[in-house]
């Protein structure tokens, strides 16, 4: 049945070689993810934009996803694996806190979202997780991984389709490489930037992005993810963020120690 | 580009796409002594859909076209598909997998039917729906068995007010925007769905909403260029609209065409010089 | 107790008219018949003692093991058909590992217990292709002893599966008598050491043989150092402080 056969433009010879037409079970959805970890709070965003080749299929598909009080993730590559990964996972965060009567901590969702993503090594998730959120001791962590589960804890990562254009700036700025510290002064610590920094720095990243990368752009969704008991007023009071940036307390999701959430967004270019 | 059904699901390098001297072949490597593996590919199909949200509703259009490859086969079928009184789905891609679907779909409908009568039992809302076909897609590509689809789903929610609009395609990808077209019709006719919806509503979507008219109207002249400009399209097709009303399918319809000009273009038809 | 023996005795898994299994029953009888097992909750740790029958001077006594580790920071007593104890130890072993594996982290000492006792009903008639079910009820109750982060636990299974937790529990033959002394003793600052001793103590007034390092076996489990059991010097001195 050759009927859906097109002829390539090298099939001019008689065709000797048969063709193959086989189903591949993946697609590329472009758009990008971020995530940075300050001492006690960490940012986890991602651009709201779905595409497919040239065609920005919708303005708004989430990307980002609160998963428990303490952690936030972000998924990045084919949107039907993300979509599908975060439910196996939200539905693994559940029967958990059923069999241990607490909520599953990050450097535990982190190790479980490994072997969640090593158990389909044959026929991986294409998605590229970053995990964020607030450490069992209280600090702000970011675990990042590959298809098949390969995790690291960093300081900060970008991923997805302008990986290549945020990294190199968030290596500069957050691991403050090629910077030297003034003479006698002190040395340069990752993971320690204050709140308006970080937020300044994923706004940068995400505009920039969206200048330069066709898949990215429409809007910038940021988590906030901060420490039980630490001063919220450095993001929610009036004057903290530019004009054009909405926060939102989102509530908390069970039996936390008391860690909160917010959604910062804000609208990106769309052409 | 390649809009074909036969083309989906195919891995789509980006910078293959627009490649307009080997169309929709240019990223295929040179095939090498292989067996010939036809896992599935599409056989009868239809072409794109259309929906776009109006104020109190949805409205959805579709061709009333089934090709075998470049043949005008079928040219009266249905690609609209009422589900319930709160539901459309409109179906683009193989048309014996659509047949399949409505069987499966009516089936499921008819037990939920039987278990309201006896029950309180709510009925499925279109965001039932839609979750079930995106989980039913999903399980199927995951099976390396894909329905060979582009679906939207269109509806009305009785209980929260809103009205519902979602695509949902072979490789379980999902995504909702107030304005939504399948194949040909997300490259021809998304621009002037998104212009028509935002001029009026704005691109925060807060302002009012087009009236039914405006909306069956916009559909109307997207039907007209994708007829234009589609091969595998023809000049008759239907609307569905969802209301709080209920579901409401139109006779088949055509639009106004101008074809004169072609007269005046060389390489076009008969002409002498 | 059980004038009421009838055809409900035989099927495993059939109910009485008065609503109980008997042979589940009786598998808890088997377990009187056990040597006492004593474990102690203390704010520092948890104490693990268990009488080691020897009932012949020919009988190596360092082979009877009734006292094991489950991870690094669990362990349990037992008492009853100690030999039904290798299937639920091996079981909470690969579960405890099973989850430092998946979860990079220690398993709670109540899901460990949890999944041991998650074993306790799979007996009975199996249907065609169930899975390998046990024939009777294991005649073995435990003490499963451990530190997580809700701070030392003792909990008691028996065979029904019913898990609880304790300050002090005794079991086996000697435990009404036991259970009796550990609550007029028991009180919640001891320290480890006092744990240890009454502990001791008690298996001493209970057991019929004169209490020495070859016929009973102690662990802890300390927040610094783990599960341990005691070497045969150190459970020695003990032995001796306490008849001093």
């Amino acid at each position: 049945m050759a009927l859906f056969d097109q002829r390539p433009a090298y099939a001019h010879e008689p065709t000797v070689a048969p063709i193959e037409h086989r189903f591949s079970p993946y697609s590329d959805n472009g758009g990008t993810i971020l995530a940075i970890a300050g001492a006690d709070f960490a940012v986890i965003a991602g651009d709201t934009r779905q595409s497919e080749g040239y065609s920005i299929q919708t303005r708004y598909a989430r990307k980002v996803w609160q998963l428990t009080d303490n952690a936030t993730l972000a998924t990045n590559g084919f949107a039907a694996d993300g979509k599908n990964f975060v439910k196996r996972v939200k539905q693994r965060l559940e029967w958990y806190e059923h069999a241990h009567h607490k909520p599953m901590g990050l450097k535990a969702i982190a190790r479980m979202i490994q072997t969640m993503l090593y158990g389909r090594r044959f026929f991986p998730y294409y998605v590229y997780n970053i995990l964020g959120g607030i450490e069992e001791d209280g600090t702000g962590a970011v675990y990042s991984f590959d298809p098949v589960g390969s995790y690291e804890r960093e300081a900060c990562r970008a991923a997805g389709a302008a990986q290549s254009l945020v990294q190199p700036f968030l290596d500069n700025q957050i691991y403050f490489k090629n910077q030297t510290p003034a003479p006698g002064a002190e040395a340069f610590v990752p993971g320690r930037l204050p709140m308006a920094t970080v937020l300044g720095l994923v706004v940068d990243s995400f505009t920039s992005a969206t200048e330069r990368h066709i898949e990215v752009g429409d809007g910038l969704e940021m988590y906030v993810v901060m420490k039980e008991g630490r001063q919220t007023t450095d993001l929610t009071d009036e004057g903290q963020l530019p004009a054009g940036m909405k926060v939102e307390e989102l509530g908390s999701m069970g039996e936390g120690r008391g860690e909160k959430t917010f959604l910062v967004s804000m609208p990106l270019k769309r052409d | 580009m390649n809009h074909h059904p036969g083309a989906w699901g195919q891995p789509l390098p980006a910078h293959a796409q627009f490649d307009m001297f080997n169309p929709g072949q240019s990223y295929r490597q040179a095939p090498k002594a292989a067996p010939i593996t036809h896992t599935q590919q599409p056989l009868v199909t239809g072409t794109s859909v259309l929906g776009i949200k109006y104020e109190g509703g949805v409205m959805l259009a579709a061709d009333n076209l089934a090709s075998y490859g470049s043949l005008a086969r079928f040219r009266d079928i249905q690609r609209l598909h009422p589900l319930g009184k709160q539901t459309v789905i409109a179906a683009s891609g193989d048309m014996s997998d659509f047949q399949w679907l409505k069987k499966e779909l009516d089936s499921i409908l008819r037990e939920e039917n039987g278990l309201s009568l006896t029950d309180s039992h709510p009925s499925l809302s279109p965001q039932h729906i839609y979750d079930f076909l995106a989980n039913l897609f999903y399980a199927r590509r995951s099976k390396m068995n894909p329905l060979w689809n582009a679906m939207l789903v269109g509806g009305w929610d009785n209980k929260k007010n809103e009205s519902f609009l979602g695509f949902v395609d072979l490789l379980g990808t999902t995504y909702s925007a107030p304005t939504l077209a399948t194949g040909y019709g997300a490259h021809i006719a998304t621009p002037l769905l998104r212009e028509a919806y935002e001029d009026k509503a704005g691109i925060d979507g807060k302002g009012p909403l087009l009236t039914a008219e405006e909306a069956e109207k916009v559909l109307a002249d997207c039907m007209k260029v994708l007829f234009y400009r589609d091969a595998r399209s023809i000049n008759k097709y239907q609307t569905a609209t969802v209301t709080s009303e209920g579901v409401k399918i139109s006779d088949s319809k055509s639009v106004e065409t101008e074809w004169g000009f072609a007269e005046s273009l060389r390489g076009y038809g008969a002409q002498n010089q | 107790m059980f004038l009421t023996r009838s055809e409900y005795d035989r099927g495993v898994n059939t109910f009485s008219p008065e609503g109980r299994l008997f042979q589940v029953e009786y598998a808890m009888e088997a377990i009187k018949l056990g040597s006492t097992t004593v474990g102690i909750t203390t704010p520092h740790g948890v104490i693990l003692a268990v009488e080691k029958r020897v009932p012949s001077p020919l009988i190596e006594s360092s082979s009877i093991e009734k006292i094991m580790e489950i991870d690094a920071h669990v362990g349990c007593a037992m008492s009853g058909l100690t030999a039904d104890a290798r299937t639920m130890v091996d079981h909470a072993r690969v579960t405890s590992q099973m989850h430092a594996f998946t979860y990079d982290e220690k398993i709670g000492v109540e899901s460990c217990t949890q999944a041991v006792c998650d074993l306790a009903l799979r007996f009975g008639e199996s249907v065609e292709d169930d899975d390998a079910l046990m024939s009777r009820p294991f005649g073995v109750a435990l003490l499963i002893a451990g530190i997580d982060e809700k701070g030392p636990q003792l909990y008691h299974t028996d065979p029904s599966g019913t898990f609880t937790r304790y300050d002090a529990k005794a079991i086996g033959s000697g435990s009404d008598a036991a259970q009796q002394s550990l609550q007029d003793a028991y009180h919640r600052q001891m320290t480890l050491e006092e744990a240890a001793g009454l502990a001791l103590k008690v298996l001493k007034q209970v057991m019929e043989e004169k209490l020495d390092e070859n016929n009973v076996q102690l662990a802890r489990v300390t927040p610094e150092k783990g599960f341990q059991i005691l070497a045969e010097a150190e459970l020695k001195e003990r032995i001796e402080a306490i008849a001093a």
